[in-house]
């Protein structure tokens, strides 16, 4: 297999109701309808190898659920194709079921009056797993995920993070090969989300598993992904690896500095002062113009108290992309 | 072909016991429900026996008929809503996109669907239906289970074959809704006796009452080969014809993000 | 009283909103009223000209009448929020208020309503019309009278189906209890007038809620007479002043009841 998801030219467009306000406009559009259309995906292509963790990014309603959704044979594309580990979604879904695994952030999919161990039990059935097979996988699965604390406790008995841990654990039992995440982490407090992330890391260390994520949480993306594409408007606007984003975007360097008497620091070419009160700057200072040296050759090391060089957070680089292909 | 049959089959069923123990997990309520729903449909007793002490036959019907038709009704609405409760909010779950885990999985989308909730108070219209056979004509309740079933699945395409309206038209749970409380609301009345002219005509196409309740209704008193032959083909017929609109639908099929469409 | 008046026009402010799910749900009234007007075209197609008094019109505005004031009184939002209020202590919340919780509820209940019975009762006329025609032996005169005790029916099934609601203090569910009443208004008081039943049950059933509710002012609608109409003024007002008090007093004992449980 050379690709684990393959996408030619795919758009998706909704006709979407447009309709007046009040009781008048109900009836006008009840009369005649008005549509218009629009493009959820507008003619993206990417290709994701089989192994690989991949994040895929965009702002609400860009088009990445859509895409997921076409991905996993949930929605008919209107336009191009999608191979999905070698098998087209659309026309052959129950034949990729068995090769794809599905987290739906929001949307539980367990059955709360059931012990996650028999919610397991259910979905081996699904999958058609024999009763041997699905109890070892049952086992290794528990084991692997260190399960054993709440398996035989009903599911809505179980804490936030236990539910969600056992979601993403259900859609493994069928030995996936890709696993799509819908925003996995969305409502989860910090320790449970680094909870989930090494369990999404050990999957694919220990199964291979390849991993599809979206998520609003630029700490899902920093902790699991080498490959980040963004998407909005349905366009994709960026498809790199985690390195070049950084190498590309990170010439920019945020310089705190607590000085001892107030300075002036602002003549420097290449140097933005984002914040200053009293003796304490904050400073911005673009890498190709200048470098960190020549900005700490121009301050007295005796007036010096404290200094912290940092990178731009990976959300704000993020946030200007999704600015610049607005712009565009 | 038959391993896949029977792996979808293992899964239904499954579901069905599943929903069926949450159910019944306040037996007390249970208990309640159940019986309720065979009173609720035992009063109605008392408005036939007012009916036929004002004229002694409806179109031919007389009391045992009348009750025949409400056992008829009521098991064929109990085995559908036991085993296929979803068939009757099927716009409902198209709409709220709750068509995306059975999408999921490599299991038939439409049974998974339909299996995946149980009505448990309907489990008293089947008894009362039972009830009612074995106390107006025991000897029939053979042929009377046969018949259910098939009403059962007609009644369950019908709701499948309007309700999957919905992944063309918003706002069709309407559609959905007037056919089959009209289906429940004739096929408890001699209809085929006392409506005349276009009326009529309803009853054998849009709300088709006559295939589903009064026909198996009539074969059940006095079996004969051609009225067989159209239940049996209008079964198949309606089932045919809904299974493949849904999967038409599906093509067509939004999940939810037509509804965040619909917000901006 | 004017706040009163206020949460009503509130509550008729916010069920407009969803007018055209009312518009909707008069299908089902239609289907009902159909099947029944088809059933007694059929009763009198054997020469009968009257059955027990009625004519076929009359027969038919009986019955298009009386579900009409069952379709639009059966308001189960409300009735099962009061009992859940009740059941779960969140009463509390409806006591402390500067109003009168029993009050608040009629105002509610009638807010609710009241745009559901004017669309119900255009659409049902025009519907029995449609059907059967206009009435003979109604006259505009009589409309302010008939008027009158319509509106008591609606209000004395709204109390009923309130004191049943009461019962919460003390039972853990009245649904048994209200399922028996909704049973018996709909079997026996919405699809015959009393003089269809056997004369023993006759008796019975003109000292019943039937009469108060369904029968009388229906009656008076189909078949004007000022005998009649002081009677069925006269049950009404028994029943409203019997059935405010016994509520007034359960009410007032539940509540205490529930001060000494802590809610």
């Amino acid at each position: 297999m050379d690709y684990a998801i393959q996408v030619t030219n795919l758009k998706k467009t909704y006709k979407v109701k447009q309709k007046e306000k009040g009781l008048i406009g109900s009836m006008k559009s009840f009369i005649h309808p008005m549509y218009k259309e629009i493009d959820a995906v507008d003619n993206i292509s990417f290709s994701v190898t089989p192994g690989e963790v991949i994040a895929f990014l965009g702002p609400n309603g860009a088009g990445k659920s859509t895409t997921i959704k076409m991905l996993t044979g949930i929605l008919y594309p209107n336009q191009g194709y999608c191979k999905v580990w070698g098998l087209d979604p659309s026309k052959h879904r129950k034949k990729l079921a068995y090769h794809i695994g599905t987290v739906f952030g929001q949307k539980e999919q367990l059955w709360m009056h059931l012990t996650p161990y028999d919610n397991f039990q259910f979905f081996a059935a699904v999958y058609d797993m024999k009763k041997e097979e699905a109890n070892q996988r049952i086992q290794e699965l528990i084991e692997v995920f260190e399960l054993e604390e709440f398996v035989n406790t009903p599911v809505r008995n179980l804490s936030l993070g236990q539910r969600i841990r056992c979601e993403i654990v259900t859609s493994l039992i069928h030995h996936p090969d890709i696993l799509f995440l819908d925003e996995p982490t969305i409502g989860l407090d910090p320790v449970v989300k680094e909870n989930i992330r090494s369990l999404i890391k050990k999957m694919n260390k220990e199964f291979h598993t390849t991993i599809f994520l979206t998520s609003h949480d630029i700490g899902d993306i920093e902790k699991l992904c080498k490959r980040i594409i963004i998407v909005n408007h349905g366009k994709i606007v960026l498809d790199d690896s985690m390195e070049e984003i950084k190498y590309h975007y990170l010439h920019k360097k945020i310089l705190e500095v607590k000085l001892k008497e107030e300075m002036e620091l602002s003549h420097i070419p290449g140097v933005t002062v984002i914040k200053s009160k009293g003796a304490n700057l904050k400073l911005e200072l673009d890498t190709n113009v200048t470098t960190v040296g020549e900005v700490m050759n121009q301050i007295d090391t005796n007036n010096l108290i404290d200094i912290n060089i940092s990178n731009i957070p990976l959300e704000q680089i993020i946030t200007q992309i999704y600015k610049r292909g607005d712009e565009s | 072909m038959l391993t896949a049959a029977k792996n979808q089959l293992r899964v239904s069923a499954l579901s069905i016991k599943y929903n069926l123990m949450r159910e019944m997990t306040n037996h007390a309520s249970f208990i309640i429900s159940v019986i309720f729903m065979m009173l609720n449909n035992a009063t109605f007793i008392i408005q036939w026996i007012i009916l036929f002490s004002i004229r002694s036959d409806f179109g031919g019907y007389r009391m045992k008929q009348v009750m025949l038709l409400w056992a008829i009704a009521c098991s064929s609405y109990g085995i559908a809503h036991i085993l296929f409760n979803k068939a009757f909010t099927i716009s409902d779950s198209i709409m709220k996109g709750q068509l995306d885990s059975f999408l999921v999985q490599p299991k038939n989308v439409l049974i998974s669907l339909i299996t995946s909730e149980t009505n448990t108070s309907s489990i008293g219209d089947l008894l009362y239906g039972i009830v009612v056979v074995l106390i107006v004509c025991p000897e029939k309740i053979g042929i009377y289970f046969l018949f259910s079933i098939f009403s059962a699945i007609s009644f369950t395409a019908i709701a499948i074959q309007f309700g999957s309206f919905a992944f063309w038209i918003v706002r069709s749970d309407v559609i959905a809704d007037y056919v089959i409380s009209s289906m429940i609301h004739f096929s408890t009345y001699p209809a085929d006796g006392i409506f005349k002219g276009v009326t009529k005509l309803i009853l054998y196409t849009i709300v088709p009452v006559e295939f589903v309740n009064y026909m198996p209704l009539r074969l059940i008193l006095h079996f004969n080969f051609e009225e067989f032959l159209y239940v049996l083909l209008f079964s198949v017929g309606i089932t045919t014809i809904a299974i493949v609109t849904f999967y038409r639908g599906l093509r067509h099929y939004s999940s939810t993000n037509l509804m965040c469409g619909r917000i901006n | 009283m004017r706040k009163y008046w206020f949460i009503f026009k509130t509550t008729v402010m916010e069920s407009i909103q969803y007018i055209l799910n009312t518009i909707i749900g008069f299908f089902t009234y239609f289907i009902v009223t159909f099947v029944f007007f088809q059933l007694w075209v059929y009763i009198y197609s054997d020469g009968q000209n009257t059955i027990a008094g009625y004519g076929l019109k009359q027969m038919v505005w009986y019955v298009m009448l009386t579900e009409l004031m069952w379709f639009v009184n059966s308001n189960h939002t409300l009735l099962s929020q009061m009992s859940n209020d009740i059941r779960s202590g969140g009463i509390a919340y409806g006591i402390n208020k500067p109003y009168h919780y029993l009050l608040y509820c009629v105002a509610k209940h009638f807010g609710d309503i009241a745009v559901r019975f004017v669309i119900y009762l255009v659409l049902g006329v025009l519907l029995g019309i449609l059907f059967v025609g206009p009435l003979d032996n109604f006259c505009l005169w009589q409309l302010p009278f008939v008027s009158i005790t319509f509106i008591l029916g609606m209000t004395l099934n709204a109390l009923i189906r309130m004191l049943i609601n009461i019962l919460c203090f003390w039972m853990e569910d009245a649904k048994p209890i209200q399922w028996i009443y909704d049973k018996f208004i709909i079997v026996i008081g919405t699809t015959f007038p009393i003089e269809i039943f056997p004369r023993w049950a006759q008796g019975a059933l003109r000292f019943s809620p039937i009469f108060v509710i369904t029968y009388g002012p229906v009656k008076l609608i189909i078949d004007f007479s000022f005998p009649l109409l002081f009677q069925v003024l006269a049950a009404q007002l028994a029943y409203l002043v019997s059935v405010a008090l016994i509520m007034y007093f359960l009410y007032q004992k539940g509540v205490k009841r529930l001060n000494v449980n802590g809610g």
